[in-house]
């Protein structure tokens, strides 16, 4: 059981992270960012390839980080003048595309074959359960440097700038700003902190395949944002443990209902899931840790 | 392994079939959009509740095509209307983007709730399958012919209700300009209420369609949510004649970059036909709200 | 409410997760873990393995349990996508602490499963095709009753040369298996006076496939290979059918069950050949499985799952204790050993207790493992679609 929860926490610390990374450009620069899983997915290649090929893990990690931030720029600068619902489904089709590419592109990433065998810190020479602990150990200190960078980034004049943006864009504009570049670097951020945590899934789970991409990760991270509140970085990592929570205490409903089929009690478990959430956004619009209003 | 030049008008003339049938559930995404002003996800799973009603329909009671058509249109449609009411408009106060994130949630919902009556097992109408018609070195399938007819009168009769009827030049009105529109007097929540039902119906006929072609099951619906997102948005999202064009567009597209891309990169396409549109003509081929 | 307590706590903290434990703790129960899919992608064959896996534990148990305990099986969707799996996995092996997991469907989740499982020294059993998944360090913690790829396709090219037809069209869905089976079927077919005309990947969640099969049959194949699954395979038949294609299809078994044949129009699938990998054609088990399962013609993911279930049963009864490490040890007694042949569980499990030496022979196949857990040779059953019913053509 201990164990269970260990990997749990990784997995929550993972999702918070990447909650964080989406927070940064949508509940600060309200710039909707449904590409999580495309960023996600070349941190994760990258390191992958670069530590099979011999290269230090942490090596592996901070390039996977900043070629997922120079990917978060290239979009931006294609995307960013977008409205929000256009940016969104740009975004995703970002996502979608890097899934397929990685999918079919057998040469560079190993097709939906994947790569295995990843190496993970200390993995070969310690027991499994020291090896979770250890990771877990890893992802909490990269969350509390990533949640201090966010938040001396919200409190900086570049928080607030974006906070400008976010709330109204034509009186950013004629405040002087360049608009578009502070959308490229909340965006190219953003992304990098998404990729920060793909290199960290892959170094833990030692494998990476397309399929680990798929809208079901976009879906989990978009809801724990809303559930945990958009817009704060408390909100983002409550929202990710009270998803993981959501989706591993989903499992242990099931016994209670023995005379359905395995295929029912699945779907029963997955409108939980969705069920409970609807229920929470009708009794907490703003998410279970709303955005507490600046002064202006 | 690509398409060859010479099979341009059998790849245009498959398109024009799937862009016909993708047309339907379309104009439901981008007609709710219009209207409500967020997309809706959902869409995708009403389409599936659409097909498997249109399936008890025809299998369970025997009905045939038009009948069962009819049913998946109403019982999505009314499904649509209880699922709005009950979800999706009490959140409506708290942002477009809450009701959108909202609306996804009620996507799986939905889709599991289908899985929990009827499993995973694919299903198929007792329709009987025909060989295609051969004409002029190009070949058609009566089915097809059938399903544009079917989307054609559908799309007929819903042009019909907006420009002639006066609810429905209530429904435009309320699309183009809410606050002129309560000013004279229509009651924003009935119009809410009947574009849901109007626009889920039409997901469900929409989910029907794909479902006679080949079989169904839970995920029916949301693997066409792309190619119905793309449809929408190519065409002017809120826009109902745009997601006509928009869907044959993507449907055309799709089978022409077979010409290109080998087939499973038809996605891909999808997705670029999106991104093009919306960085650099983002009103859409013709241009957002106009009916 | 013990219920509502259980339920409420569950989602509220880590404490609670152990009340359901105290739900299940009654009588001694063997438990063995189920991981596959019954959401996604591959929700349409999670659900009938995982009731052949129940059809031989209830016999099991009706004849009195291994080791004096009822099986009860521990069932969580793998849900076809590997990051999901993973916490799964997690939760079956430190939660559950089961000593074996078995129905990992999709190349992917078994590779994603795989190490979970052999760093808990858990033992995995799989259907997934990729050659990459037994070529993992698992340290014999894994086994998978699908031949590999390359056993596949030579014994499939063996049979379309026997079949008399000259001229292949390949089409698949992007998948591991795409590549290696293609080539292995050129490389035997081209030898012998059999051309590979063409070969093409199509996108599994289409609605429609005209264009790909314009593409086929512009090449005037006599027979079509369709690699897939059955959701795509379904459209593509009918696809065919329209465009009027009178040639052979050969599909997986599991692209085109005997559920599917009764949704399918008939002309749709008429003459179509279906293979799975098989025991002798007489083979007591997978009569037997027909039997337990009430089909009449149970496809090659039943017929594993059947398998899985019945050597790790036997495996605990032979070696006396239910860790997957004797598991691990002993299996190869039931599994490659000289002893008696027996072909179901309950059969076996007598044996075992009368003190005799067995060998398990299974309903898709011999199942006799190799070191990194292939299995060394099967028979292949070939069907034939007759007015909607299977009949049997040859087993070779």
């Amino acid at each position: 059981m201990g164990n269970y929860l260990v990997a749990m926490s990784v997995t929550a610390g993972i999702y918070a992270l990447m909650a964080l990374g989406v927070n940064l450009t949508w509940g600060l620069a309200g710039m909707v960012n449904l590409g999580l899983a495309g960023f996600f997915a070349v941190g994760g290649y990258v390191t992958a390839l670069l530590t099979k090929a011999g290269a230090a893990i942490p090596v592996g990690m901070v390039a996977g980080a900043l070629v997922a931030a120079l990917a978060g720029a290239v979009v931006a600068l294609i995307t960013a003048r977008l409205r929000a619902d256009y940016l969104a489904i740009v975004t995703l089709g970002f996502s979608e595309s890097v899934r397929i590419v990685a999918a079919n592109e057998i040469w560079l990433t190993n097709g939906s074959d994947g790569i295995a065998g990843i190496r993970g810190p200390w993995r070969a020479t310690v027991s499994p359960t020291a090896y979770n602990l250890i990771f877990l150990a890893i992802v909490l200190s990269v969350l509390i440097v990533v949640l201090f960078v966010m938040h001396r980034l919200a409190a900086a004049p570049f928080g607030r700038v974006l906070r400008a943006l976010r709330d109204d864009e034509d009186v950013a504009a004629v405040a002087g700003k360049t608009v578009l570049l502070f959308k490229v670097k909340a965006f190219a951020i953003g992304a990098g902190v998404l990729g920060l945590a793909g290199t960290l899934y892959v170094h833990d789970t030692s494998y990476i395949a397309p399929d680990i991409f798929a809208p079901l990760l976009t879906i989990n991270i978009v809801l724990a944002l809303v559930l945990g509140g958009v817009g704060n970085n408390a909100g983002a990592v409550v929202g990710a443990v009270g998803l993981v929570i959501l989706l591993e205490g989903s499992r242990f409903a099931a016994p209670l209902l023995p005379f359905l089929s395995a295929a029912q009690i699945a779907a029963i478990r997955e409108l939980l899931i969705s069920g409970l959430l609807l229920v929470i956004l009708r009794i907490l619009p703003g998410g279970l840790v709303p955005e507490r209003v600046a002064p202006e | 392994m690509t398409a060859a030049l010479s099979d341009v008008p059998q790849l245009v003339l498959n398109g024009v079939m799937s862009g016909a049938i993708l047309t339907v559930p379309a104009i439901g995404l981008t007609a709710i959009y219009a209207v409500l002003r967020f997309p809706n996800f959902a869409v995708a799973s009403h389409a599936t509740v659409g097909a498997f009603a249109g399936y008890l329909a025809n299998v369970m009671l025997g009905w045939p095509l038009v009948p069962a058509a009819l049913a998946a249109f109403l019982v999505a449609g009314v499904i649509g209307v209880v699922s709005d009411w009950v979800v999706l408009r009490p959140l409506r106060p708290a942002g477009l983007i809450t009701v959108t994130i909202a609306s996804v949630a009620l996507m799986i919902a939905l889709e599991n709730l289908v899985r929990l009556g009827f499993g995973n097992a694919l299903r198929d109408y007792d329709l009987p399958i025909l060989r295609d018609w051969r004409f002029a070195g190009l070949r058609v399938g009566p089915q097809q012919l059938e399903d544009l007819a079917i989307a054609v009168v559908a799309v007929g009769v819903l042009f019909a209700v907006l420009h002639l009827t006066r609810v429905g030049k209530a429904m435009r009105a309320v699309a183009d300009n809410p606050t002129l529109a309560a000013i004279k007097g229509i009651d924003a929540a009935k119009i809410a209420l009947l574009v849901n039902f109007v626009a889920m119906g039409l997901a469900g006929l929409g989910g029907m369609l794909i479902g006679l072609d080949t079989s169904i099951d839970p995920l029916t619906g949301f693997r066409t949510l792309l190619a119905v997102f793309a449809a929408a948005v190519v065409g002017g999202l809120g826009s109902i004649p745009g997601a006509v064009m928009g869907a044959l567009t993507v449907g055309i597209a799709e089978e022409l970059s077979q010409l290109a891309l080998p087939p499973d990169y038809r996605t891909v396409v999808g997705f670029l036909a999106i991104l093009l549109v919306l960085t650099m003509r983002p009103r859409g081929l013709l241009g957002a709200r106009s009916y | 409410m013990t219920f509502t307590v259980s339920r409420r706590a569950a989602l509220l903290g880590a404490a609670a997760l152990a009340a359901p434990r105290l739900v299940r703790a009654q009588g001694a129960k063997l438990q063995l873990g189920v991981l596959t899919p019954l959401t996604g992608a591959g929700a349409f064959d999670g659900p009938r393995m995982l009731k052949a896996m129940q059809a031989v534990a209830a016999d099991v148990n009706a004849a009195g349990g291994v080791l004096g305990k009822q099986i009860e099986l521990v069932v969580e969707d793998d849900e076809t996508n590997p990051e999901a799996a993973v916490r799964a996995a997690h939760k079956l092996v430190d939660v559950d602490k089961v000593p074996v997991i078995m129905g990992t469907w999709a190349s992917a989740v078994t590779m994603a499963v795989a190490p979970v499982c052999w760093e808990s020294k858990t033992f995995l059993t799989t259907v997934s095709g990729a050659d990459t998944i037994t070529q993992l360090p698992h340290q014999g913690y894994l086994i998978r009753t699908q031949p590999n790829n390359f056993l596949q396709a030579t014994k499939h090219a063996e049979f379309i040369i026997r079949q008399g037809r000259k001229k292949v069209f390949i089409l698949s869905i992007q998948a591991p298996f795409t590549v290696p089976t293609q080539k292995r079927l050129t490389d035997v077919l081209t030898p012998n006076g059999v051309a590979v005309v063409g070969s093409l990947i199509y996108d599994k969640d289409k609605t429609s496939y005209r264009s790909e099969v314009d593409q086929a049959l512009k090449a005037s194949p006599d027979l079509l290979y369709l690699n897939g699954y059955a959701p795509d395979v379904g459209v593509v038949l009918r696809d065919l059918y329209r465009a009027d294609y009178t040639g052979a299809k050969l599909t997986q078994s599991y692209a085109l069950t005997e559920k599917a044949l009764q949704e399918l129009p008939k002309p749709v699938t008429e003459g179509v050949l279906t293979v799975q990998p098989s025991a002798d054609v007489n083979s007591p088990a997978y009569a037997a499985a027909v039997k337990r399962l009430g089909i009449a013609t149970p496809d090659s993911y039943e017929a594993q799952a059947t398998d899985w279930i019945s050597i790790v049963v036997l495996t605990i009864a032979r070696a006396g204790q239910a860790t997957g490490t004797a598991i691990r040890d002993t299996v190869r007694q039931i599994t490659n050993s000289d002893g008696e042949k027996v072909y179901t569980a309950v059969d076996g499990l007598a044996a075992i207790k009368a003190g005799k030496k067995i060998k398990y022979e299974g309903a898709s196949g011999p199942c006799v493992f190799t070191e990194i857990g292939d299995i060394t040779d099967c028979k292949f059953r070939f069907n034939q679609v007759a007015n909607g019913a299977f009949r049997l053509v040859e087993v070779m």
